[in-house]
């Protein structure tokens, strides 16, 4: 097992084909000078696994009639077949070669490796020149075609080191991919460092080996059950170290690759690679630009002193389905500033903005992982990393299966009141794995609690999370195991989840763990049992409840008719506007700060008698100023005369955040309820964020004479939760039927906006 | 031989399995089903709005015995499956012409 023996094994089968080449050709051509044995692919390479394929090309040079060279052939091979070999071959002239390389990629990628064997030299070492030569020159058109297979594989095959039973060739970062990579150096369209790569082409190619010697097959996955014996053979001490150092392997290749395509692109300039191309863009945030399709940071930005840089920079990639710029990973990793302990708030909320980002977020947070700032950020990670599990319902290693479930998670943030802490402990609730003396759930509750604290989380969030974490199996264990109609059974659940939100928090993440872990673990079977049990637990609880309004007295008093206050805090400030209360005044005030470029990030509101006590929390757009408190009054006092057209403004805004890339995100919605406590009714708003949401509400909510009394606005992450206590004129909640149609128009409002 | 086909409430699964181990039988099969008897499925109410439930998530097992002892499984399954309410399920067995254990070639009442 190693370089020398794959070597020792083809030149042993080279001398056996040689000579029986040889044979056949004198017994059967007139000039046996006319026909030449190549070896293409991995034979070609001289890197022979005891059960790889021989891929044979039988040259030849046209002037044999087609019935002797059909003997001469059938004579070479069929001892070739009756032994059992597993044999590819074709048999071409050097021109028929040319023809089917231009046509054929995965022909023309053999043909690198080609490799003189037997017979007339010449014929390979023009066939070789004409492969060689026509690969370089054709670059442009062989290289996409290159990328799309690639890519096609990874989705079909799955990446090398997040799986538990990976297929060392075909996966992402497996031998393919370094034979990609040998085949883009060959190219001459940039030089590869293809040095990086050498222990992984070293290991996986053991593993192959001595895979295929102790299971007597071709085959290249590794299974669960071949893992042990494959370990013990090579020496390692146990089938997770072996699966830990192939994962490490398997990411040195992923990333050379990406980086290498990475720079193909830049190289190109604007690219035939890829489908849209950006120049430089003002800053999208705080330090940050987009160029060439990628974030990266803006130039002479000092990020020694930003420790937020990088997941602001992780936010902003996630949410727009884009990656970090390799180099500005690297930037970030070598410059790196702890951030405080506890993260502020921006912080925090770039994390969940990433976590948040779907599908395109596991790129971006790979990429992260791969310069080591995820392990800065959240040391626990560390453990999990590669973390292999034995499972038979898992595909993926701890911490890829972490991040499937956050994807999952982000597609069910509308159904839950906090969909940043669903996100979060999406993203941990394995966090306790991979210590076998301690039950994964109750250790991950350990960790999580400071965790979550640190990461800027108050106390009561925390032991939501810590509650998440401990309890994330509870649902499924309870109705596939227990009596849904036993009254014993609802009770122990909501003992111990208490609450009509948690619950519906745990319910979401057993759905994505569920849908994550594969089909085997989640179906439609057990998503009917989860979903009665939660539904009766539920009117146990009787129904959600609605969120306090909030209390709000005046800071000052109200000299004159309208004041404005504004307080800095950490990156973030604090805006009071206190005014006589009038129809619409929300939407003016929202649409004021939105077009001054504040975007915000929460606030509470209160309309007690005639006055209006607003208090905002917001965050400056990079590329504005902040405005003095004259400019904010005078622009909210022409607002409520009707001389600013805030309507045209916020289009432009919205029309402008449009011209970004985005990512696909679950629709709005708006749902109503009637608020015993307060007579009032709550209008909930759950959307993904974007600029003048409040703004777009308050409006039409106004528009139809309904008075908003309170709001609670709040932006978590990327995701904005909105509620609204609001009442007809008489100050009496609205009816149903009303409730419903103010509802259904919002809800229209906010998708003909998307 | 015969094979005995239960239509289980999934929650019951741990007791029938654990109810057969006891009595020495070691190897079934256990699928996720769905469907209705005599019940129809059932309404469930919850936030004011009533709907049905037409299927409901059941467990299939599956168990291959010899001829002798199959009304005495029969009797296990039942008794530890049982809740006394509706929809507690249905138990049946069918004759088996041949058994063969893949790994040993082993036919007949020696593969059970």
């Amino acid at each position: 097992m190693g370089t020398r023996e794959r070597r020792d094994r083809s030149d042993s089968i080279d001398r056996e084909l040689s000579s029986s080449f040889l044979a056949s050709a004198k017994a059967h051509l007139s000039n046996p000078e006319s026909v030449a044995l190549g070896a293409v692919g991995g034979y070609g390479r001289g890197e022979l696994a005891p059960g790889s394929d021989l891929d044979l090309l039988i040259l030849h040079d046209g002037s044999i009639d087609s019935n002797a060279l059909n003997e001469f052939v059938n004579a070479f091979l069929y001892p070739l077949w009756s032994s059992g070999r597993a044999v590819d071959n074709s048999v071409r002239t050097r021109s028929e070669t040319r023809d089917v390389a231009s046509e054929d990629i995965r022909v023309a990628l053999g043909l690198l490796d080609l490799r003189f064997v037997a017979g007339n030299k010449d014929l390979v070492s023009a066939v070789d020149e004409d492969s060689r030569e026509s690969w370089r020159k054709n670059q442009k058109k062989y290289l996409p075609k290159l990328k799309q297979s690639l890519e096609e594989r990874a989705e079909r095959s799955g990446e090398l080191a997040f799986l538990l039973e990976p297929d060392l060739k075909e996966a992402r970062g497996g031998l393919r991919d370094i034979t990609a990579l040998h085949a883009i150096g060959a190219s001459g369209v940039l030089p590869v460092a293809l040095e990086r790569v050498a222990p992984s082409h070293a290991l996986l190619s053991n593993v192959r080996d001595a895979l295929h010697e102790l299971s007597g097959k071709s085959r290249d996955q590794l299974l669960l059950t071949e893992q042990d014996r494959v370990a013990e053979h090579m020496g390692f001490a146990d089938a997770d170290i072996l699966m830990l150092e192939i994962a490490k392997a398997a990411r040195a290749v992923d990333y050379l690759l990406d980086l290498t395509w990475h720079r193909i692109d830049q190289q190109a300039g604007q690219s035939w690679l890829s489908k849209r191309s950006r120049k430089n863009s003002p800053e999208i945030a705080k330090g940050l630009v987009l160029a060439d399709e990628e974030i990266a940071i803006k130039s002479d930005y000092l990020i020694s002193q930003d420790s937020e840089i990088g997941l602001r920079a992780a936010a902003a990639a996630a949410q727009r389905g884009l990656p970090i710029s390799i180099d500005a990973c690297i930037a970030m990793a070598e410059n790196f500033k702890q951030l405080s302990n506890p993260w502020p708030r921006t912080a925090r909320e770039d994390l969940v903005a990433l976590i948040g980002g779907g599908s395109q977020m596991i790129r971006v947070f790979e990429a992260l992982d791969q310069e080591g700032l995820i392990e800065k950020w959240i040391p626990q990670w560390s453990h999990v990393r590669f973390l292999p599990q034995r499972n038979v319902l898992h595909r993926h290693t701890v911490d890829r299966h972490m991040l499937e479930t956050a994807v999952k998670a982000a597609a069910l943030t509308r159904t839950v009141k906090r969909p940043d802490l669903l996100l979060v402990a999406a993203l941990f609730h394995d966090i306790g794995k991979g210590f076998p003396a301690k039950d994964h759930s109750e250790y991950g509750e350990e960790l999580i609690r400071p965790l979550a604290l640190r990461i800027g989380f108050d106390q009561q969030d925390s032991d939501v999370l810590a509650l998440m974490v401990r309890e994330h199996l509870l649902l499924s264990e309870v109705a596939t195991r227990r009596d849904l109609d036993d009254p014993a059974t609802i009770k122990l659940v909501v003992d111990k989840v208490k609450d009509p939100d948690a619950l519906q928090l745990l319910h979401a993440l057993s759905i994505a763990d569920g849908q994550a872990t594969g089909r085997t673990a989640w179906s439609d079977w057990k998503a009917t049992l989860v979903k009665t049990l939660v539904d009766r637990c539920l009117a146990a609880m009787s129904g959600t409840k609605p969120v306090a309004q909030p209390d709000l007295i005046p800071t000052k008093s109200l000299n004159g008719d309208l004041s404005v206050t504004i307080s800095q805090g950490d990156g973030i400030y604090e805006i009071d506007v206190v005014s006589r209360d009038q129809v619409g005044l929300l939407s003016i005030v929202a649409g004021v700060l939105s077009i001054s470029r504040l975007e915000v990030r929460a606030a509470r509101t209160k309309t007690t008698e005639d006055i209006a006590v607003f208090r905002w929390t917001v965050a400056l757009d990079p590329n504005a100023t902040l405005p003095s408190e004259e400019k904010l009054l005078e622009l909210i006092r022409k607002g409520i005369h009707g001389e600013l057209d805030l309507g045209r403004k916020i289009d432009e805004r919205i029309d402008n955040y449009r011209r970004y890339p985005g990512i696909p995100t679950p629709p709005p919605v708006v749902s109503v309820m009637n608020d015993i406590a307060t007579s009032a009714t709550v209008i909930e708003v759950r959307m993904h964020d974007r600029p003048g949401v409040l703004y777009s509400v308050a409006k039409a909510i106004s528009r139809n004479g309904v008075d908003i009394r309170a709001a609670i606005v709040s932006t978590l992450g990327a995701e904005a939760f909105d509620t609204l206590y609001v009442t007809d004129v008489q100050g009496n909640a609205l009816s149903e039927g009303q409730a419903r149609l103010l509802a259904n128009q919002v809800e229209n409002l906010l998708n003909t906006y998307l | 031989m015969k094979l005995i086909t239960a239509i289980l409430k999934p929650f019951k699964l741990d007791d029938v399995k654990n109810a057969l181990q006891a009595f020495g039988i070691t190897g079934m099969t256990v699928s996720e089903a769905s469907g209705f008897g005599r019940q129809g499925g059932h309404t469930e109410v919850y936030r004011g709005a009533e709907y049905t439930v037409d299927l409901v998530p059941k467990v299939r097992l599956e168990v291959l015995v010899d001829s002798k002892e199959a009304d005495a499984v029969i009797d296990v399954i039942v008794k530890a499956a049982s809740t006394g309410s509706i929809g507690d399920g249905k138990v049946w067995s069918s004759p088996v012409d041949a058994i063969v254990r893949v790994r040993t070639g082993e036919r007949g009442t020696d593969a059970i």
